[in-house]
């Protein structure tokens, strides 16, 4: 199991946060959709690695988005929030024989329940952190709620087409 | 002592995890409040630089209505300068010497400056939505100017760098603009609720004024950012409730906020002469 970020990962990097600042701005499905697409960078980060790496990482894409976006610290919360959780629910998600060398975050690897289970809990997350931070307040909450829910579903089939396209089924992780 | 160490070293994830997160609320708190500056901001020379080659390109497509906006623009200030020229030719009292004119006239001393600027980045779907526009220190502009584009109120500056400056839109939950309904001068505030980027609320319009659909909201002048008088939109509804003192206008923006292309700083000659007359006099400024 790789525990180091690679080149692959710098890449998904910056691919991820040119897509979200150059196109997924202007991308708004009657404005209720938004898709934050750079939070696949960390989704697909390697499974094993280290915790306190991981919110650094966290911090930095966040605050790199929220320095395009001029929501300062907003994007950066939410990334930090599913660093954090990420480990844990991947604890909780452990299959039956834990996981293996090669395992990576590749829905041909781990399999649809597995992959789907992962992805859109945390993708929740973050939407419902990203949305109730702009909104401080909440009132307003069930358009707020409808935000958060098609977002996420946005998000969610976005990374699921990247996935299928750009992840080769073999078990070892290509970008 | 050794045993802290173990503690801290054991929850060191979830430690890192707290501190980040507090200076991300930090960060929301400090610089996400209307008035407030960041060094890291859209204004940012390398970011400004991503976004201005962005809109270098997504511009292109844009060029057809761009250039009809300021032909229409140029119609319109050149049907002014001659209604100002026949004006000037029926009226012979400019020509006579300053005996029957008062030659300390304020209006005719133009305190308003426009900085024409390229907006380079922009959003209307968010809650909080701001411009980046390719103008700035060098070209004059600072914090606090208004914005305006040919057909109406646009924002005010929030922060500048030498080549950029952000502006928060007339679209951001925290923007107040002080407006008034022309035909009858009663002012309110011009406050954006979210949702529809065409529709604003106005405040505070009492109730014993009648206003009308279709009538005219413009800038009230109350406060050095805009002068007076600049279109905000029209009134697209009017309501009365039961339990407030104050009517429930809509106004339809005059401005198409996801069509900006060019927009005009507004700088105030006179700003810092009012703002400390206002302030010495014991008035404090007015924050909108």
């Amino acid at each position: 199991m790789k525990s180091s970020i690679g080149i692959n990962n710098i890449v998904q990097f910056i691919l991820f946060v040119a897509l979200q600042i150059l196109l997924m701005d202007n991308l708004v499905l009657y404005s209720t959709g938004f898709c934050y697409i750079y939070v696949a960078f960390l989704l697909f980060l390697p499974i094993n690695i280290n915790r306190v790496l991981l919110l650094f990482l966290g911090f930095l894409v966040g605050f790199t988005v929220d320095v395009f976006y001029d929501t300062m610290g907003i994007h950066a919360a939410a990334s930090v929030l599913l660093a954090f959780l990420r480990p844990h629910l991947l604890n909780l998600l452990t299959p039956r024989d834990g996981y293996d060398i090669s395992d990576s975050v590749n829905i041909h690897v781990m399999g649809k329940g597995w992959f789907l289970t992962y992805t859109s809990t945390l993708i929740l997350v973050h939407h419902a952190a990203v949305f109730f931070l702009e909104r401080i307040s909440f009132d307003d909450a069930l358009f707020t709620l409808l935000k958060i829910v098609v977002s996420a579903l946005f998000t969610g089939v976005v990374i699921l087409i990247l996935q299928l396209l750009f992840f080769s089924p073999k078990r070892t992780s290509r970008v | 002592m050794r045993n802290l160490f173990a503690f801290i070293y054991r929850f060191r994830a979830f430690l890192i995890f707290v501190l980040l997160e507090v200076l991300c609320i930090f960060m929301i708190v400090r610089y996400n409040t209307y008035q407030g500056a960041a060094f890291f901001n859209s204004a940012n020379k390398y970011v400004g630089e991503v976004l201005e080659f962005q809109s270098g390109i997504t511009d292109y497509f844009r060029l057809t209505n761009v250039n009809s906006t300021l032909a229409r623009e140029n119609a319109l200030l050149r049907q002014q300068v001659l209604q100002y020229r026949r004006a000037a030719l029926i009226d012979s009292t400019r020509t006579l010497d300053t005996t029957f004119v008062a030659v300390t006239d304020t209006l005719q001393q133009h305190p308003y400056i426009l900085h024409a600027g390229r907006v380079i980045n922009n959003s209307v779907r968010r809650t909080n939505n701001t411009l980046t526009l390719a103008i700035g220190t060098d070209d004059g502009v600072q914090p606090g100017m208004g914005v305006i584009a040919s057909n109406g109120v646009v924002g005010r500056i929030k922060t500048v760098s030498r080549k950029y400056a952000t502006a928060t839109s007339l679209l951001h939950s925290q923007m107040l603009i002080s407006a008034k309904i022309q035909k009858n001068n009663t002012f309110g505030t011009i406050k954006w609720t979210g949702g529809d980027y065409r529709t604003a609320l106005l405040d505070y319009i009492p109730l014993h004024v009648k206003p009308a659909q279709g009538d005219t909201i413009v800038t009230s002048g109350y406060n050095t950012v805009f002068p007076e008088g600049i279109m905000i939109g029209t009134i697209s509804s009017v309501a009365k409730e039961a339990d407030k003192s104050f009517y429930t206008i809509r106004v339809k923006l005059s401005v198409d906020f996801a069509q900006l292309s060019y927009v005009y700083v507004v700088e105030n000659t006179q700003q810092e002469e009012r703002e400390e007359l206002e302030q010495n006099a014991g008035i404090l400024p007015n924050e909108e």
